[in-house]
């Protein structure tokens, strides 16, 4: 594993995911791919030109990865958090708000219909305002273990990593939201019409026209960037200056992130047409 | 992938499976894992996702026989359906096989039984158990099962 080789220096040896629930739930969010994956070689219904199980196979990518990573930094939590009552609670609530938008984008899919902006009849726009709360409910598992790791005093880590750690937690979802917020209050994810359908691989975003879909994906992987470069600073440079360096870093990744933004909503697509 | 095509190859595979439970006082560790398990998993994956490509568009439904008549008229359905069979069936084959040998049933009167499962899946899971049950009776060394 990389990241067991990039942690090597760490102290707190243990296993790579330190909460096994959401260990368990990312593990079977990434098993039931197979079954989408499946679907969307035999299905031949299509939505907006693609097949209409990509969607939901991005999903489950992405919230496998959020809810793994969530696992393997949950190591850095205080002690003891992850036992008490509450907290036991709040992750079961977390767990149950990404299956419910599973189950409504995998449920839209096998109607080939919209999960997004589907307003047709007032239950699916129930829905959609639903799942908004949803959404927002599930990224705050960011914030929680960001703050309770920037309050821990044990992590064993050096500042610099620690504050990467936290600040990219928090960032995740200081930044998703209102950049999601603005996305689901659009009528579509794009900014302007595109008109031959020209798009980055895998990603999908326009290279013809904004996307808001990329600053959302970018701020969503916060959790991920600002950690790096924490790795890279405590990695690099003397303590002192690798925990400022590490606050340069999220200033930077911040002020990025705003500025993918502003290049969508003004209509540019991040990666043009050459 | 269309459903002919994926029917063409489904029924190869569910015979590899029977082919291994047939042969395996050979391997019988191979066998059960490949008729016990992977087969039958490859092919519910493949009926899941037909249910997931095709269930909301077909006609039909379960309320009825003329209903579900109704609903194997879709060919994705239809084909769905016969995919449950397919796994099933060779599930409840390697079951057979691994009872008769932990019950040390001789395995050339498991075979007409495997080949009843092949054919006509519950007629074979009733031979299979009135042969388990006659065997009991007679030599009473049967074990539980």
């Amino acid at each position: 594993m990389t990241f067991a080789a990039l942690s090597e220096p760490l102290p707190r040896p243990g296993p790579l995911f330190a909460e096994p629930r959401l260990a368990a739930f990312g593990l079977l969010l990434t098993l039931s791919l197979v079954l989408t994956l499946a679907a969307a070689a035999l299905d031949p219904r299509q939505f907006q030109g693609d097949s209409v199980w990509l969607k939901p196979i991005k999903f489950q990518v992405a919230l496998a990865i959020y809810v793994l990573s969530l696992a393997v930094f949950a190591r850095w939590l205080p002690a003891g958090m992850q036992e008490s009552r509450g907290y036991r609670l709040y992750i079961a609530v977390v767990i149950f708000t990404i299956l419910a938008e599973l189950a409504w984008i995998g449920g839209a899919a096998l109607f080939g219909t919209a999960s997004h902006y589907n307003v047709s009849s007032p239950l699916m726009e129930r829905l959609y305002g639903l799942m908004g709360v949803f959404a927002v409910t599930l990224t705050s598992a960011s914030l929680v273990f960001g703050i309770a790791i920037w309050r821990n005093a044990a992590t064993g880590l050096s500042p610099a990593l620690q504050t990467s750690i936290a600040l990219g937690l928090v960032g995740t979802f200081l930044l998703t939201l209102p950049i999601a917020g603005t996305l689901a209050s659009l009528p579509g994810h794009f900014v302007g019409t595109p008109a031959t359908g020209a798009a980055l691989p895998v990603l999908g975003w326009s290279r013809e026209v904004g996307d808001l879909r990329a600053p959302h994906f970018l701020a969503t992987h916060t959790m991920h960037a600002l950690p790096l470069a924490g790795l890279a600073a405590h990695a690099l440079l003397p303590a002192g200056g690798a925990r400022t360096a590490t606050w340069a870093a999220a200033a930077a990744w911040t002020a990025f992130v705003l500025l993918t933004f502003a290049v969508s909503l003004a209509g540019l697509p991040l990666i043009p047409l050459p | 992938m269309s459903p002919e095509s994926l029917f063409a190859l489904a029924n190869p595979l569910a015979l590899l499976g029977w082919l291994a439970l047939a042969l395996s006082p050979l391997a019988p560790r191979l066998a059960d894992l490949v008729a016990g398990l992977v087969l039958p998993l490859l092919l519910s994956v493949a009926y899941g996702a037909l249910i997931l490509a095709f269930w909301t568009s077909a006609p039909g439904g379960f309320g009825s026989l003329a209903e579900v008549q109704a609903l194997f008229t879709d060919p994705g359905i239809a084909l769905a359906g016969w995919l449950h069979y397919l796994a099933f069936d060779l599930f409840i084959g390697a079951w057979e096989t691994r009872r008769a040998r932990a019950e040390a049933i001789p395995h050339l009167l498991l075979l007409p039984c495997l080949a009843l499962t092949f054919l006509f899946g519950p007629i074979g899971l009733l031979a299979f158990t009135a042969l388990r049950a006659t065997r009991r009776a007679t030599t009473q060394t049967g074990v539980a099962p």
